[in-house]
């Protein structure tokens, strides 16, 4: 299926990009590749790990399997572009505050899918943690501290 | 801070070996030297590297304004090394570890270490550390005591200077001592190492130094890498495995869009192009022609592996087995199995590979910056010192990137197209043409005396090796037989190697042995044990779990198991909850107790620890690759499922810690010990004993109806 280069708008962190790419290439290709925006991981390509999640207009999207041409005209929130003004967003302050990670390579993934939890369910019990991340995998097995943090976070938000 | 690769040009890279010692002629300060000579010196063990220039190579610098660089040849795989070093060499030097920098894992400029599999590296490393800042505060200290014309005992550091004690108030800056002069020092001869009674940095947990990159999406592993003009590979993949490339018509896929070349050089075949996409979809325009050799077939795995077996090493042994097994009252004999498992590090292998004249420079991610180097010489025809490996972060290793592949083939396809060359695998790559964890066979035959004790102890073990196989008990006819076996897949280093087998099947058969005899599962180990840390361990996870044990058939069990490995003593309780109908196995509580020596930081053995539980959980209950007529069939996270957040039990460690012991502090110890403490829970709670990883529900169900 041959697709071709056009014209793309994404409100990216803020600023607006024009991209002339191809409309079906991954979002995370061109972020990584295109915007050098490389907190966003590749760990899987097929929606199964999180490593890639970014935010989508505030929805947490797996940008391995989102085509660059969806998020024409959107606003995409990459882990670069959570901390405001120098100051850490509370998730990433909780995730240090917990010390929620070992090789931190699903750490970006991980951060933007409680980000997007917390906008849903400012106060989540501890299962329905695990059930909103479920799909996010950390081969370090870090897990235990995530859900630690991500309490914190919620703790800290609420205040 | 992680460092920023993008920063490293700072060391001309086309000097590869020569920039330290150029270095060294430059600079003053204090300079703690690798060992020149070290056989001739006893303590430091590490071996020079084919080329001698690294034996310039410095350990620690301190420059006139008082800050501290540390150069290790290990790299931060997530274990918390560079945080852990930089304690270390504060602590012996009485600074801030703020003053510390570390780089790590930089062939060019950390001394190369030879790995020792039984020693894990923040001991390894850890401890050259602190020799070599040990060294350079007793230099500090003469030259301040004979300034002042006191002697030693009278001066001490603190705090980034040397003060006088007698006379509070008196200070000089190291700058001031140092006054723009160098003094390089030798590790080799013992230093006075901080005894622990006095540690202030060692044991405190301190955070990451590289949290917060990584918290904000600035850590930069081997994909993040950005070179001017740099082009992007893909390898073609054969087949099946083993299937050789006998021909390919590369013309239709040089010819697609972005495609820079199609490089086929032997065994190596790859598309190079501008984008990693695009070279991606150029080698599915590749005709090649494959033979396929023999398809390997798991459903005969165990039996080719026990009709391969060849004696790896001499038996290990102690007293008379087979006397001692033929006069024993019972006997009892086992098989125990291990499935092939993958590493599957979220972050796939990756390589960077760029040549300048006669160098190549690799950015790696891997665990073995050294090996990988040599690697490279090696496959290219450089000499060592003509190649450079930095490593960047690493996105999980587990001993699966040790082998220098993906940098060999980097290296190649950069020289091929003259351009940085990144070559990256899809996940599909990682769990398919990486090498696995070998899958192990294990034969026990034990004896019981008069007494109801242990007297003789056989152990056969193919093809995993024989790492932590030896019993940890007293047992006084003891022996062990390791076969080197013809695998069907790729196999190589995996943390713990064939640990985590071996104490499966040793922690099983004895639990099997207690419950046959009506013993309590820890007494019974207690009563062969004299080894005083374990026995510490044991009574701690005990005590906190409140041990009793279940009777079947409740559903619900608990296990116990311990281990030893590299100066480590592990025991651990587990609890679980078995579905009868099904046969599933949900692991509700791990309580862990671990003595590794000094702890560093604690709340990073902690992690550490955690995280060996729920990857150790992973191959007890699914993990295993599987394939079939030369396929994998496992290369997806859904069909090679690895922990969750669904299955993660509540978890206790505990750190009864020997302070006076090297730091041996990782997770490794705590995955020997976890397969058995949930078998044996499952045993214990619906009378199924099983004897295979992962642990096959079928089985459980089978064995839970009978
Ligand atoms: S990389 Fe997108 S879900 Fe794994
Ligand atoms: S911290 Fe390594 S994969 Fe999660």
């Amino acid at each position: 299926m041959a697709s071709q280069s056009e014209g793309i708008q994404i409100r990216v962190n803020g600023s607006l990009c024009q991209l002339e790419v191809d409309s079906s290439r991954s979002l995370l290709s061109v972020l990584r590749t295109e915007l050098r925006l490389t907190g966003t991981k590749y760990g899987c390509g097929a929606g199964e790990c999180g490593a890639c999640t970014v935010l989508v207009d505030g929805e947490a999207v797996r940008s391995c399997i989102f085509p660059a041409g969806h998020a024409h005209g959107r606003t995409v929130t990459t882990i670069e572009g959570l901390a405001q003004g120098g100051r850490l967003h509370p998730v990433q302050e909780a995730f240090l505050e917990a010390q929620a990670f070992q090789c931190g390579y699903c750490t970006p993934g991980m951060i933007m899918g409680a980000v997007s939890l917390l906008r849903k369910e400012p106060n989540p019990t501890e299962l329905e943690i695990r059930r909103a991340l479920a799909d996010h995998l950390c081969r370090c097995g870090v897990y235990p501290r995530i859900i630690r943090a991500v309490q914190l976070a919620a703790a800290k938000m609420s205040k | 801070m992680s460092e920023d690769v993008g920063q490293q040009r700072e060391v001309p890279i086309n000097r590869a070996g020569m920039t330290r010692r150029e270095f060294l002629r430059l600079t003053g300060g204090v300079i703690v030297l690798f060992a020149l000579a070290p056989a001739a010196e006893p303590g430091t063990e590490g071996q020079p590297g084919p080329d001698s220039a690294e034996d310039l190579n410095a350990w620690l610098r301190i420059q006139p304004d008082g800050r501290v660089t540390i150069f290790a040849p290990a790299p931060e795989v997530g274990q918390g090394l560079r945080t852990s070093l930089a304690q270390m060499a504060a602590e012996e030097l009485r600074a801030p570890v703020s003053c510390v920098e570390v780089v790590l894992g930089d062939t060019a400029r950390a001394p190369r270490l030879a790995p020792d599999p039984d020693q894990p590296t923040l001991s390894a490393v850890g401890m050259r550390v602190r020799a070599a800042a040990a060294e350079a505060r007793e230099l500090l200290a003469a030259m301040a005591a004979e300034k002042w014309d006191v002697s030693r005992e009278l001066v001490k550091l603190d705090g980034g200077q040397v003060v006088l004690l007698p006379r509070p108030g008196t200070a000089v800056s190291i700058g001031e001592l140092i006054g723009g002069r160098r003094f390089v020092r030798r590790l080799g001869r013992p230093t006075p190492l901080t005894p622990p009674s006095e540690h202030q940095i060692i044991g405190e947990s301190i955070a990451r130094l590289d949290g917060p990159a990584i918290v904000r999406g600035q850590a930069r592993y081997v994909g993040d890498v950005l070179l001017p003009n740099m082009a992007y590979a893909k390898l073609l993949r054969p087949p099946c495995l083993g299937a050789r490339l006998v021909r390919a018509d590369t013309r239709a896929a040089s010819a697609q869009p972005g495609v820079i070349a199609v490089v086929h050089e032997g065994d190596l075949i790859a598309v190079v192009a501008s984008r990693p996409n695009l070279a991606e979809k150029a080698t599915r325009h590749i005709q090649a022609t494959w033979e396929e050799g023999a398809h390997p077939e798991m459903s005969t795995l165990y039996q080719g592996l026990r009709a391969s077996a060849e004696l790896a090493e001499p038996a290990r042994q102690q007293g008379d087995v087979e006397a001692a097994l033929a006069g024993a009252r019972r006997g009892y004999s086992a098989s125990y199995r291990a499935a092939f498992i993958a590493h599957a590090p979220i972050e796939p292998h990756g390589a960077v590979a760029t040549t300048e004249g006669a160098t190549v420079v690799v950015y790696a991610s891997t665990e073995r910056p050294f090996a990988h180097r040599e690697g490279v010489a090696e496959a290219l025809g450089l000499r060592a010192s003509q190649v450079r490996v930095i490593t960047t972060a690493v996105g999980g290793a587990f001993g699966g990137k040790d082998g220098p592949e993906i940098s060999v083939q980097a290296a190649r396809l950069a020289r091929a197209v003259g351009r940085p060359v990144m070559l990256t695998q899809s996940r599909e790559e990682e769990l398919t043409w990486n090498y696995f964890r070998p899958a192990a066979l294990i034969d026990v035959r034990c004896g019981v005396g008069e007494t109801g004790g242990i007297i003789a102890w056989d152990c056969d073990v193919f093809n995993c090796g024989a790492r932590g196989a030896w019993p940890p008990y007293g047992f006084p006819h003891r022996r062990l037989r390791s076969y080197r076996c013809n695998a069907a897949l790729r196999q190589g280093p995996w943390r713990g190697a064939g640990g985590p087998a071996n104490a499966f099947a040793r922690e099983v058969h004895l639990d099997h042995i207690a419950s046959e005899l009506g013993e309590d599962p820890i007494d019974f180990r207690l009563r062969h044990l004299s080894d005083r840390r374990m026995i510490r361990a044991i009574q701690a996870v005990a005590e906190r779990y409140g041990w009793r044990v279940h009777r079947p058939p409740t559903g619900l069990g608990v296990g116990f198991a311990c281990a030893r490995d590299g100066g480590s003593c592990v025991a651990e309780i587990a609890e679980v909850e078995v579905e009868r109908l099904s046969g599933q196995v949900c692991v509700r509580r791990v309580v862990v107790a671990q003595d590794s020596g000094l702890v560093v930081n604690p709340d990073n053995l902690r992690n550490q620890i955690e995280g060996a539980v729920v990857m150790g959980l992973g191959f007890t209950l699914r993990e295993a690759v599987r394939y079939e007529q030369g396929r994998v069939l496992t290369r997806s996270f859904a069909s090679y499922p690895i922990l969750t957040f669904r299955d993660v039990p509540r978890i206790d460690i505990l750190l009864p810690a020997s302070r006076d012991l090297p730091p041996n502090g990782d997770g490794t110890p705590a995955l020997y010990a976890i397969p058995a403490a949930v078998a044996n829970a499952v045993f214990d709670a619906v009378g199924a004993r099983v004897r295979e990883l992962p642990l096959p529900p079928a089985s459980i169900r089978a064995a839970a109806n009978r």
